[in-house]
């Protein structure tokens, strides 16, 4: 495990990254063409009624007044109230990131189910018609956006082979897993494209390495050599991997949630985007913010963990 | 005659009989598909259209909207007004009750139409702004009016006049209004409309269950509803809520694009309806004498915006826009509002007429327009493109900006803009509030036009307070006559509203206004 | 052979011969296949395309595929094989642009900030520590939601996210190459920083940033459509591939050729830049690292 004064400086390092996310987002929220009023009239109220909802929103207030305030909420831990939504940002937030997560953590496990075996299949036989043809299909995935797998997805597996369901979540664990295995394979296949090519490389490498070299020479079981020293390895890489690519998870969650019906916080967020629902994309972006960090962090010990090389640096 | 009469009546009787009410199936749930959810659906605070066309679900209002668009009894069963048009006494019936059991009395009336009025608290209002004060006397309710006002019948038909629980609401926990109504409705609120809310879960699902108090009769003679529960799905992407539709997971699909109701309505196990509506597509023409960046505006010359008019093929549009379903729009609102006048479409497709009125105006080497469009909608990017082609020939260079919904709204109140695409449904069951939106320059300077037309405005004032209807109704003649011909809009078409609904479902209606209606559906299988 | 000598012996007959390794090995062959015909069509879509990818023909709506009309037509009778030509030209331009300053801004903040370090290199880490937390769709589509919609701006929203991308990939390989002898070397030869890092540490350490930047183009031709499918992209009527899929959204059982077809070239496209930067990330590892 890393050291506890290297958590500390990790943790510390995390302050200003906060302060500089909170004073982007808070500029670029108040930037963007019109404002929470106008999209919550909907077009319908008179010009003196929209001066009135700015009021009791605090939109009249100077911009380093209306910053100060959101600064010392979010310390106290209050996220404000949704404009839209017309309640707190932390109660909406908690309600809808569970399924966001299921979501994301599902696709990540398909997406390992998926490129794993196939990857090592094909490391074990480069350039055999199989490895071709296992890197040629997920070349595809590669190369579909989200929306459209999403939309091929639905429209052949659900609605013309009435395989799984169409959209929406369900109330149990098991349920969930059904409803949601198309969402999530949808962002998987994108996922599992990059960990297949990633891990087939690194699985050829490794196999190629010295020590593993010496190990065969050495007589060591294909078994240990495989477990101790090549997964080991591909596990350390494929773990960073997916560690830097959370970001483009939640984007792809974000499409997904809205092609499929799924109440998450990435359909939220686009939805806060068009409201102009500025405390609700603050409490957000923080969420998200913390979540990314959460997950580098995380990618750090476990990747450290695994190998052992990493612990001195 | 006279024989002849009770006759055609028994039998019309009788038909009605046979083919609605012995078939009529009580109980089952039906699940229906919305393109966007709820938040709060309080008759002061609704203020989206999901949760605006929903309130009536829930809460019943004094007077309400008849089927053919005339105002029928509600929780009162009488009303009058006053000679000198200032008060409104109404009647309440007897024995009504809240879904709790509790009796629905004048002191709710008084406290829920105070709190429809309170300026303070939501953005309706204005609408009962003629209101002085609401006094109970038993089931006697007089509504006093600071000056007479021939929209106040309407108003109490329409959903920001909901009766609340007085008791129940005041109990909620909370110090301010607004804190007292989310606990209400958090806690499953007590209602006075056909149903109650069993719960929602925000964002995704909203479940109502029947209310045994409603006061309705179904044909059948026993209350209304007729359902025991309806359930609610939040699908926002249209593609995936009609499949959800096609795969038996729902019963019913709310707004579906006009480009799929040709193939749902040949499925076997689909009724394609198609609710007559109040919904009109325009878009609203800069008329300022110059734009917002200095330039000379050329559209501020009625002849040219007239010609756009003229220039534009509105048959074409609505088939490449609505399928056929629309119609052309023959007056600033709708043909389905009250007092509307058109005899007929307004500027029929003539470009040799718009080629004239160009070279009038000096305009006959073109210019350029810029038309402000919503981004990813698919309705406006086929209209944008239609449009295109049919002014190209008269030298109108059509240039598109797509923008989301609150850049659009920006742009209409600050005047940044040529021409942009809009939408509207009248919310009222009286042609002031749509008048009043479309051309009155002091309310919302003419829908963001600029359009300022003295004639018309002192006309909508007078009409305001215009007691005698025949009088009202010239006046709505002439202010529609006046902006036909000033065309301040790009008048589009109107569009029904276009609900799929499975086979074993009768009797849902979507409202001229909007509103979804459950109080009469009912299950057939 | 010294690491100083082989930073300086870019000569011709490398390339050649790389080329020549590269082109014994099929996915390059193909990739670079795609990649031609791809950026032919770009250039010249009026000799390929067989109609005009604007005009309506309201006599031929949505028919399917057909001896005219090979992609079928679309909802105003468009030509849908000639709207999918044509957007080759719109999508490998947004390839293009919508990297390309990314690239060139990463490396040079990517260069500096790995070799000076120091208090620039924490500003830096924060900034992107800040920048990656978003979800990248979110910050793009808010960037473009301030700008406006449109291809410029799009470019400008993508080039503000991505950039960070290149520069952290950058600044590890350069201080990857600066802990190697030859750097020491140049700085022990007094060269200035400037030609220790442009002459010196980028030759050697671009690599693995080109061999990114062929799988961002990929990339970027994914999030261009997805923007144009949401109307933030390319504007209409201008053909575009995401564009084409939203216009074909609505017809899904009944004209699908509106939107498969364009989904297909998007699909052999991203094929073809994939194809090429595996192919080149194979043949620049170094052996036995």
């Amino acid at each position: 495990m890393p050291s506890l004064s290297y958590l500390i400086a990790r943790l510390l390092q995390i302050i200003p990254t906060f302060l500089l996310v909170m004073v982007f987002i808070f500029l670029l929220v108040r930037l963007l063409p019109g404002d929470p009023a106008i999209a919550m009239a909907e077009a319908k109220a008179t010009d003196a009624q929209l001066e009135q909802i700015r009021q009791n929103l605090g939109l009249d207030q100077p911009l380093p007044v209306q910053f100060l305030v959101f600064v010392k909420n979010t310390l106290t831990g209050d996220l404000g109230r949704s404009i839209m939504l017309k309640a707190p940002v932390s109660e909406i937030i908690l309600a809808r990131l569970p399924t966001t997560i299921f979501l994301a953590l599902y696709s990540v496990v398909l997406a390992v189910i998926l490129a794993g075996p196939l990857a090592f299949l094909a490391a074990s036989r480069v350039n055999s018609p199989i490895d071709v043809a296992i890197r040629g299909v997920f070349q595809v995935g590669l190369s579909m956006p989200v929306f459209y797998i999403g939309l091929v997805l639905l429209t052949v597996l659900a609605a013309q082979l009435r395989w799984f369901p169409v959209g929406g979540y369900g109330k149990t664990f098991l349920a969930n897993l059904y409803h949601l295995i198309l969402p999530a394979l949808s962002v998987a296949l994108y996922t599992s494209a990059i960990i297949l090519r990633n891990l087939r490389a690194s699985l050829i490498e490794v196999l190629d390495a010295d020590y593993v070299q010496f190990a065969r020479a050495k007589g060591l079981s294909p078994r240990i050599i495989m477990t101790r020293h090549v997964l080991r390895n591909a596990l350390v890489s494929t773990v960073t991997l997916l560690g830097l690519s959370i970001g483009n998870l939640m984007s792809g969650t974000l499409v997904t949630e809205t092609v499929f019906a799924i109440p998450g916080v990435g359909r939220l967020m686009l939805e806060a985007i068009f409201a102009r629902d500025y405390p609700l994309i603050q409490g957000l972006t923080l969420t998200f913010a913390v979540l990314v960090s959460v997950v580098f962090l995380l990618t750090d010990v476990v990747q450290s963990w695994l190998d052992p090389r990493l612990r001195q640096s | 005659m006279k024989r002849i009469l009770p006759i055609m009546l028994g039998a019309t009787l009788g038909l009605l009989a046979a083919t609605s009410a012995f078939a009529i199936e009580r109980g089952g749930a039906m699940t229906f598909a919305r393109y966007d959810d709820s938040t709060v659906i309080d008759p002061v605070y609704a203020d989206r259209n999901p949760d605006l066309w929903m309130v009536n679900g829930l809460y019943e209002t004094l007077l309400r909207n008849g089927p053919d668009g005339s105002i029928v009894p509600g929780l009162a069963e009488a009303h009058e007004v006053s000679p000198d048009g200032k008060a409104i006494t109404l009647t309440l019936r007897s024995g009504l009750k809240f879904s709790d059991g509790s009796d629905l009395t004048g002191a709710d009336v008084v406290f829920s139409l105070d709190r429809a009025r309170d300026a303070n608290l939501g953005p309706w209002a204005g609408l009962l702004g003629a209101v002085d004060k609401v006094t109970a006397d038993g089931n006697k309710i007089t509504v006093s009016l600071k000056n007479p006002d021939p929209t106040i019948i309407s108003i109490l038909a329409t959903f920001n006049t909901g009766i609340m629980p007085k008791a129940a609401f005041e109990k909620a926990a909370g110090a301010t209004d607004q804190e007292k109504a989310r606990a209400f409705f958090a806690a499953g609120p007590v209602t006075s409309g056909p149903f109650v809310m069993k719960s929602h879960v925000q964002g995704s699902s909203m479940s109502f269950g029947r209310n045994p108090n409603y006061w309705r009769q179904g044909e059948d003679g026993k209350p209304l509803p007729y359902l025991d529960r309806v359930e609610f799905l939040v699908i926002p992407d249209d593609a995936t809520r009609i499949l959800k539709l096609q795969a038996g997971e729902v019963d019913a699909a709310e707004f579906i694009p006009f480009a799929r109701v040709g193939e749902l309505g040949a499925d076997p196990n689909l009724k394609m309806e198609l609710f007559p509506s109040t919904r009109i597509v325009y878009a609203p023409i800069n008329t300022r004498e110059a734009k917002k960046d200095g330039e000379k505006n050329p559209l501020a010359d009625a002849r040219v915006r007239r010609a756009l008019n003229y220039a534009t093929d509105k048959n074409v549009l609505i088939k490449l826009v609505t399928f056929d379903t629309g119609k052309p729009m023959t007056s600033l609102m709708s043909a389905a509002t009250q007092l509307h006048y058109g005899p007929e479409p307004l500027y029929p497709y003539n470009p040799e007429k718009a080629k004239q009125l160009l070279t009038e105006a000096g305009l006959s080497g073109g210019f350029e327009v810029k038309l402000t469009t919503l981004a990813g909608s698919a309705d406006d990017a086929t209209l944008f493109t239609a449009l295109q082609q049919m002014w190209a020939p008269l030298g109108v260079n059509l240039k598109v900006e797509q923008v989301d919904n609150p850049t659009r709204g920006e742009k209409n109140r600050s005047g940044d803009f040529d021409i942009h695409t809009y939408g509207w449904a009248n919310d009222v069951n009286d042609p002031a509030q749509v008048t009043g939106w479309l051309g009155y320059y002091k309310q919302r300077q003419a829908v963001g036009t600029g359009w300022n037309n003295q004639e018309f405005n002192t006309l909508f004032e007078a009409s305001n307070a215009e007691t005698d209807p025949a009088k009202r109704k010239d006046e709505y003649k002439r202010m529609q006559e006046i902006y036909a011909a000033e065309a301040p809009l790009l008048f589009l078409f109107e569009t029904p509203f276009a609900v799929a609904v499975s086979k074993s479902i009768e009797g849902y209606v979507q409202t001229p206004l909007g509103a979804n209606d459950f109080s009469e559906a009912w299950r057939a299988d | 052979m010294s690491a100083i000598t082989q930073s300086h012996s870019r000569k011709p007959g490398r390339l050649a011969a790389f080329l020549a390794r590269a082109f014994t090995r099929p996915s390059f062959v193909v990739g670079i296949v795609i990649l031609g015909l791809s950026l032919a069509l770009a250039l010249f879509p009026q000799a390929f395309a067989p109609y005009d990818p604007l005009a309506f023909d309201l006599q031929a709506i949505q028919q399917g595929p057909s001896l005219a009309h090979p992609f079928g037509t679309d909802n105003f009778g468009r030509d849908v094989l000639s709207r999918v030509i044509w957007a080759y030209r719109v999508d490998m331009q947004m390839a293009f642009f919508a990297t390309i300053f990314a690239l060139l801004i990463g490396l040079t903040v990517g260069a500096f900030v790995g070799y000076y370090g120091g208090i620039a290199d924490v500003i830096f880490g924060r900034c992107v520590d800040a920048i990656i937390t978003f979800p990248f769709l979110v910050l793009v589509i808010a960037i473009v939601a301030v700008l406006g919609p449109g291809l410029v701006n799009m470019y400008v929203a993508i080039t503000a996210v991505n950039w960070v991308y290149y520069a952290r990939l950058t600044r590890a390989e350069i201080m990857a190459q600066k802990a190697n002898d030859y750097a020491a070397a140049g700085r022990v030869l007094g060269y200035s920083d400037r030609r220790i890092i442009f002459r010196h540490l980028l030759p050697n350490a671009i690599s693995p940033i080109l061999v990114y930047w062929m799988t961002d183009m990929a990339l970027a031709i994914l999030l261009g459509s997805s923007l144009g499918y949401l109307g933030l992209g390319a504007q209409p009527p201008a053909a575009e591939w995401g564009v084409l899929i939203a216009e074909g959204r609505n017809f899904l059982m009944t004209a699908w050729w509106m939107s498969l077809m364009p989904g297909i070239a998007i699909v052999l496209t991203g094929l073809g830049f994939s194809l090429v930067g595996d192919a080149l990330a194979d043949l620049l590892r170094p052996k036995g690292r």
